[in-house]
């Protein structure tokens, strides 16, 4: 119905390469970003800071992640130690006077050199002993920047960050940094959508099937795999420099610990692995479940006066983000992302069920 | 188990959705002052928390069973921040929407993400026990509020204690500190090196990796450092192994002493007759004997209206609660008196609170007094010594070393002046 | 260099590394059979904690019931948790299994304090407190108790697989599919792992639990556990035996020695460069079996 997919015939191969060949597709993606750009004004303060901020900040993250674990087949348990990165670099070049446009370079090139040191792993081993590596790898880093007084910031272990400006705009008030933080998602975003049709994407998506076999096809498995590791971190670099920026506005190491790591593997997961739509899915539902859990469980026990035990109440988000893990892996493997495809499958065509896709 | 993937699915939109429909309550009454209790209940402070609020919904109950404050019902929102930034955030701007004057997080890491906000929207953000040591200073932090004695106090008073069981020097003794490799296990070595300098004690500090629950090679390290006192410093189930073993390389617990956080159900996993002797900092009464706790039982109790296990009543952290509640119902009343009218804000609250003077919750706590520079509240607290079954205080309230904290308060407090704004 | 503490720390250190050594050998029952690296483990090590607890202070049993108790629920439960959950997973991708791992992992640590109460609990199985000095050594009564009931649950499972089921389990390990075509029942013999893994993790909560008492920290246990099966070979038995002394002495002269340089608690990342250092160099461990791919 919406779609109108028997109404429309490319008649030049542009067409049919286009990001969104489907017109509907475009009108829907144009619709929601003209809502996000218009959400300031139409949306208290309180949704954007506790909600729409985050939610930008955490699925950028999550994309940059998607690429290495979905794009190319790594697995990664020390994203949070490569954020970390990205913001103690760029928070202390703007605290040194640096513009912040060139701090967050900055800050995605350091993660990206040290990025590379975790890809050197991948090189050596896959599977559940790359996870192991680069679970180490977590700490260690989490140790050098807390063990670090220069890097961490003295005895009480924390930085503020200084007021910054970006390309001339303030960063201060929650609008300014909600367009800040929409600009970046949008262009990693736009990167993501369009890596897959790149020879770089061909080859990671070749390494990610078998790595043998691509270098067997004269895909450089050695460069790829090294390559991968090094935008991905870069993507983490910059996005744990807005982080710090925007949201946390004082960092300090506990931020960045392998919680962030296992959130961000989770959002992944449940947003659909290899998909640039999912990380959109999982990161609000990860990050809104438990708040929204946590609500509900508080609702229920004041307004129907069930005396739950306050440590069941305030443990039950936690079992719920473990459940909604352990459920997605076992009833939707391939996440949210799969669940939309699904239903956009199914209304490509309709009602006209029998007919061709 | 017969889920497939429809069901999981409709299931999980279905929970998530629900929030949405059922009509939220439009809590009509007016004279409600709200304040926003999102706490850590599931991550770090899990030893504290469930305890800790337990006591202050308990007083805040008290308050409003006795018709509130001004004909105002105290309504405390509680929830569960797990120490997680984006929720803790969530719950800090929902309180603001729905226009709490009063937040206190009881973490660290949450209270310093949010000291920046609390300050731009003059919201009071309590930080008792947790958050900046700096915050101390008032006219660095007009909206942050610790309202007790701080680690750098805390320590100062334990090196006091220690200097009186010495027989009043500590000239040529072993201090060694045992702490948690945290920023907040660190956070009293500034002023325990100026101490050792200017008192002439020697100070020897081992940290252990966190959480602490394997200490065994720190230990033996401290016995053969044959020290004259030992100060250790952690929380939750650091402090119980920090004990444990040191009752195991046979230190004499009399000469131990640790911070504000140990509790009688330390106690009760380290062995209760194992452990006597050991000494905490007590920043208000413990037990059940302070007028508040027996007003809460009589009244609250009684009635089957207590937030929690009735055995928790009295015990270390849940005074904490009561303390900390009887602190912010004061500063209401307070607020009040100085303008009865309101209306009722975030800076209206913190003129009350920063108006505190002499207050000891009928002989709870120390004689507080809260001033628009020193939020600690005057830096008394007490030594109480655990005796197998109970802590009993060894000494009055006191407060000992200022000069030294309060350097270091206007050090970093200068600093964050500079830079943080 | 005072050289008796060096001594004191590494017989407290071997003693430790036995203990830790018990949550891995967990990890290793289950690899070896499965081919899965169980990241729930450390939650397992305080599920069992949790369930004895709940069985000694709620009902009121003694504890050597309560321990056996909680050994045959856990056995159930670890292999449930195979039956409903991962037997699902074969054929995905491995990152799926180690995320319903974690979530397992997450869930555990979610429902164990939101039932039984987050405020630690005190698990005494009465072990003296009291020092117990050899010359100037002092022995810590706790893990000397607590490393030799380790040391005799990885021997007794050494010998386990040299019983008749454990032949089984050496076969499913070797090859399922071949196994499978001499009639064993490989599903069961991968639930037993399962089983038999948590009844390690259980033992392990125990008397973790005895030392510091039961709290979600136990599941802090599993970074240890997964350095000495890293170290020692993910498929070895005897590798987790040397293994855990390695590790555990690494780290009790770590904190000795280090630490002072440092100026910082190194003991954790001991076992974080143990586990990265052996991957570079010897990505199957001491002992563990060389993996050969083809495509």
């Amino acid at each position: 119905m919406f779609y109108r997919r028997a109404g429309i015939r490319h008649t030049r191969y542009q067409d049919e390469r286009q990001l969104f060949p489907l017109g509907f597709d475009r009108f829907l993606i144009l619709s929601v970003l003209a809502l996000l750009i218009a959400a300031p004004f139409l949306l208290d303060r309180f949704y954007l800071a506790g909600y729409l901020i985050p939610w930008l900040i955490w699925t950028s993250a999550a994309l940059g992640l998607n690429l290495l674990m979905g794009g190319a087949g790594q697995i990664h348990l020390g994203y949070g130690a490569v954020m970390a990165i990205g913001a103690y670099t760029s928070v202390h070049l703007v605290r040194a006077g640096v513009p912040l446009e060139f701090a967050m370079i900055a800050g995605g090139l350091m993660s990206a050199s040290i990025g590379i040191v975790f890809g050197a792993a991948a090189l050596r081993v896959k599977g559940i002993y790359l996870a192991m590596a680069t679970l180490a790898m977590q700490y260690i880093v989490d140790f050098v920047i807390s063990q670090t007084p220069a890097i961490s910031g003295g005895s009480l272990a924390t930085i503020q960050v200084p007021p910054v400006s970006f390309l001339g705009i303030s960063l201060r008030g929650d609008t300014e940094t909600y367009y800040f933080a929409l600009f970046v998602c949008f262009l990693i975003a736009l990167f993501m959508l369009n890596v897959g049709r790149t020879s770089f994407g061909r080859a990671l998506a070749a390494v990610r099937e078998k790595d043998y076999a691509a270098q067997i096809l004269g895909v450089s498995v050695f460069k790829y795999k090294l390559l991968a590791f090094w935008v991905s971190s870069f993507i983490g670099g910059v996005v744990g420099s807005v982080l710090a920026v925007c949201y946390l506005r004082a960092i300090s190491p506990d931020q960045f610990h392998i919680e962030l790591s296992i959130q961000l593997l989770a959002m992944v997961i449940v947003g659909g692995l290899g998909s640039v739509l999912g990380p959109f899915f999982g990161a609000a539902l990860i990050l809104f479940a438990p708040i929204v859990l946590n609500n509900l469980t508080g609702l229920v026990a004041t307004s129907f006066g069930l005396a739950i035990p306050i440590d069941l109440r305030a443990h039950i988000p936690l079992i719920a983000y473990g459940a909604l893990v352990i459920g997605f892996l076992l009833y939707e493997p391939l996440g949210l992302a799969k669940i939309y495809s699904n239903l956009r499958n199914y209304m490509l065509v309709w009602p006209f069920r029998h007919a061709q896709r | 188990m017969a889920v497939n993937r429809r069901i999981f699915v409709s299931g999980t939109a279905a929970t998530l959705a629900a929030p949405a429909l059922i009509p939220s309550h439009a809590f009509g009454q007016d004279k409600v002052i709200r304040f926003t209790m999102a706490q850590d209940f599931t991550r770090i402070y899990t030893f504290v928390t469930s305890e800790y609020s337990q006591g202050q919904r308990d007083y805040f109950t008290l308050i409003n069973e006795r018709g509130g404050v001004n004909g105002h019902r105290i309504q405390a929102d509680v929830a569960d921040h797990a120490n997680d930034l984006p929720r803790a955030i969530e719950a800090y701007e929902r309180g603001k929407r729905e226009g709490a004057v009063l937040c206190d997080p009881l973490s660290t890491p949450v209270a310093r993400a949010l000291v920046p906000r609390a300050l731009e929207d003059k919201i009071n953000l309590i930080t008792a026990f947790s958050g900046r040591s700096d915050a101390a200073d008032g006219s660095a932090f007009p909206y942050v509020l610790p309202l007790s004695i701080n680690y750098w106090t805390q320590a100062g008073l334990i090196v006091d204690h220690f200097a009186k069981v010495a027989g009043g020097s500590l000239r040529g003794k072993k201090i060694v500190f045992v702490h948690i490799d945290t920023p907040f296990g660190k956070e009293p070595l500034p002023i325990l090196q100026v101490l050792a300098q200017r008192q002439g004690f020697e100070l020897v500090t081992f940290p252990y990796t966190p959480p602490g629950n394997d200490q065994a090679a720190i230990w033996p390290q401290v016995r053969r450092a044959r020290p004259d006192f030992v100060m250790f410093w952690g929380a939750g189930v650091g402090q119980t192994v920090a004990m444990t073993e040191a009752i195991r390389n046979g230190l004499p617990m009399d000469r131990v002493s640790s911070s504000v956080w140990m509790s009688e159900s330390d106690m009760e996993v380290v062995g209760k007759a194992a452990a006597k002797g050991v000494m905490k900092v007590e920043p208000c009464a413990s037990g059940r004997d302070p007028k508040p706790i027996k007003d809460i039982l009589a009244e609250v109790v009684a009635k089957g209206k207590g937030a929690g296990p009735e055995a928790k009543i009295g015990t270390a952290y849940y005074n904490y609660g009561v303390q900390m509640a009887s602190l912010m119902v004061e500063g209401v009343r307070k607020a009040f008196e100085k303008s009865p009218n309101g209306p009722i804000t975030g800076a209206w609250l913190n003129e009350g609170l920063r108006s505190i003077s002499n207050f000891t919750a009928e002989g709870m706590l120390p004689p507080t007094t809260v001033t628009k520079e020193d939020h600690q509240g005057g830096g008394q607290g007490r030594i109480s010594q655990w005796d197998g079954t109970k802590f009993v205080p060894i000494t009055g309230w006191f407060t000992a070393n200022q000069d030294v904290v309060w350097g270091e308060v206007k050090k970093y407090s200068e600093e964050f002046r500079r830079t943080g704004k | 260099m005072d050289y008796i503490l060096i001594a004191e720390l590494a017989v407290s250190g071997l003693f430790v590394g036995l203990m830790y050594a018990l949550v891995s050998l967990g990890i290793v029952l289950i690899y070896k059979t499965s081919g899965l690296v169980n990241l729930a483990q450390g939650a397992m090590a305080m599920t069992g904690g949790y369930v004895t607890w709940a069985i000694a202070a709620g009902l009121g049993a003694p504890m050597w019931i309560a321990i056996m108790a909680a050994l045959v629920v856990m056995f159930g439960a670890g292999m449930m948790v195979e039956r409903l959950a991962l037997r699902r997973m074969i054929g995905q991708p491995v990152i799926m299994t180690i995320m319903l791992t974690l979530g397992i992992e997450i869930m555990l640590r979610g429902l164990m304090p939101g039932v039984f109460g987050a405020a630690v609990k005190r698990l005494d199985i009465g072990i003296p407190q009291a020092p117990l000095f050899l010359g100037e050594l002092l022995i810590n009564r706790a893990t000397l108790i607590g490393g030799v009931i380790s040391l005799g649950l990885i021997v007794l499972s050494l010998a386990f697989f040299n019983s008749r089921y454990g032949v089984v389990m050496r076969a499913v390990a070797d090859d399922q599919t071949a196994s499978w075509s001499v009639g064993i029942r490989v599903e069961r013999a991968i639930a037993v792992a399962w089983g038999l893994g948590a009844v390690m993790a259980t033992s392990a909560g125990i008397l973790w639990g005895a030392t510091q008492g039961v709290d979600w920290s136990l599941s802090l246990l599993l970074v240890k556990a997964l350095a000495i099966a890293i170290l020692g070979g993910l498929d070895s038995i005897p590798g987790v035996l040397l293994a855990g002394l390695i590790v555990g002495v690494a780290e009790s002269l770590a904190t000795g020695i280090i630490d002072p340089l440092v100026g910082g608690g190194t003991r954790d990342i001991v076992a974080s460069v143990i586990i990265l250092v052996t991957l570079l160099l010897k990505p199957h461990g001491l002992f563990g079996r060389e993996h050969i791919e083809r495509v």
